[in-house]
């Protein structure tokens, strides 16, 4: 049993280490979007129309490179901001679709090209589909 | 001006730290109790049933990639692709880690929808790898083939 406390916080701290700096940074990246970003750009771009901003938003996660954690601040933000819930869905969706380089090239090795681009594809289409429906859900 | 962001960047940070340390701590409980040959047991037992993988991939914590190599294994040995995609997505789109931060910033509603739509999500790639079968599944060499000695 203590083994396994042990383990659990050393590998926390671990963990935390390097997720607690990127999630501050992510924090003050999102806070000062929403001090510079006006209202009316953030508004037309990621809350007046979901046909838009939901594939928008889901391309934006897919090629952000920041890890998945760091994701959240930022998506507070855009949503404070008057970013659409469907929106905020597909960026938190799209951002797990394509990983860390690592596993992305571990899944291409191990499973071929054709079944990592299917998988890529077939995700962002249904990621975009789910958006909607959360969108109208949630409305 | 950059006082007022710095300001409520550490006023947000300092919200949500509590919760962050808690996810990492929890994620960390449930990656000792949830092992990768746990999952493999389990992913054996679902060869063919898209939606049971689909089912383990939400609740497994942690990464990917150290699930990676044991899918692999897992698919060599014949499990369905369309099982390993519909695990990859599930557990990728899904994790304990995110509920708590999820909760906290948009909701428990948001973080329902989201658990159930991934699922559906995950269930719908299964599908659609299954029906792509034949074009997408990369030909195993014949040594690396498991043979059955009965």
């Amino acid at each position: 049993m203590k083994k396994k406390v042990a383990y659990v916080c050393i590998d926390s701290l671990k963990e935390m280490k390097t997720i607690i700096p990127a999630f501050f940074i992510a924090t003050l990246v999102g806070v000062t979007l929403e001090f510079y970003l006006p209202d009316e750009i953030a508004f037309a771009v990621l809350g007046k129309s979901p046909i838009l901003s939901i594939p928008l938003a889901a391309v934006i996660g897919i090629v952000l490179p920041i890890p998945r954690y760091a994701t959240y601040p930022i998506a507070f933000s855009l949503f404070q901001k008057g970013a659409s819930i469907g929106t905020i869905f597909a960026l938190l969706s799209g951002e797990v679709i394509l990983g860390s380089p690592d596993r992305d090239i571990m899944e291409f090795k191990y499973f071929g090209w054709k079944a990592f681009v299917s998988r890529l594809i077939l995700c962002t289409a249904f990621v975009i589909v789910g958006s909607f429906v959360v969108e109208v859900l949630l409305w | 001006m950059v006082t007022d962001i710095l300001y409520l960047t550490l006023e947000r940070f300092l919200r949500f730290l509590p919760i962050l340390v808690a996810a990492i701590v929890v994620a960390k409980v449930l990656r000792l109790y949830i092992s990768e040959d746990k999952i493999g047991t389990l992913l054996k037992g679902e060869r063919r049933n898209i939606m049971g993988a689909s089912l383990l991939g939400l609740v497994t914590p942690g990464p990917l990639a150290p699930y990676l190599p044991l899918l692999k294994v897992l698919q060599v040995g014949g499990l369905s692709l369309s099982v390993v995609a519909a695990f990859i997505t599930s557990q990728t789109l899904v994790g304990p880690f995110r509920a708590f931060l999820e909760v906290d910033m948009f909701g428990l509603g948001f973080f329902i929808f989201r658990v159930a739509v991934s699922f559906v999500i995950a269930i719908s790639v299964g599908v659609s790898f299954q029906l792509l079968n034949k074009h997408i599944t990369p030909k195993i060499p014949s040594s690396q083939k498991k043979v059955n000695h009965k």
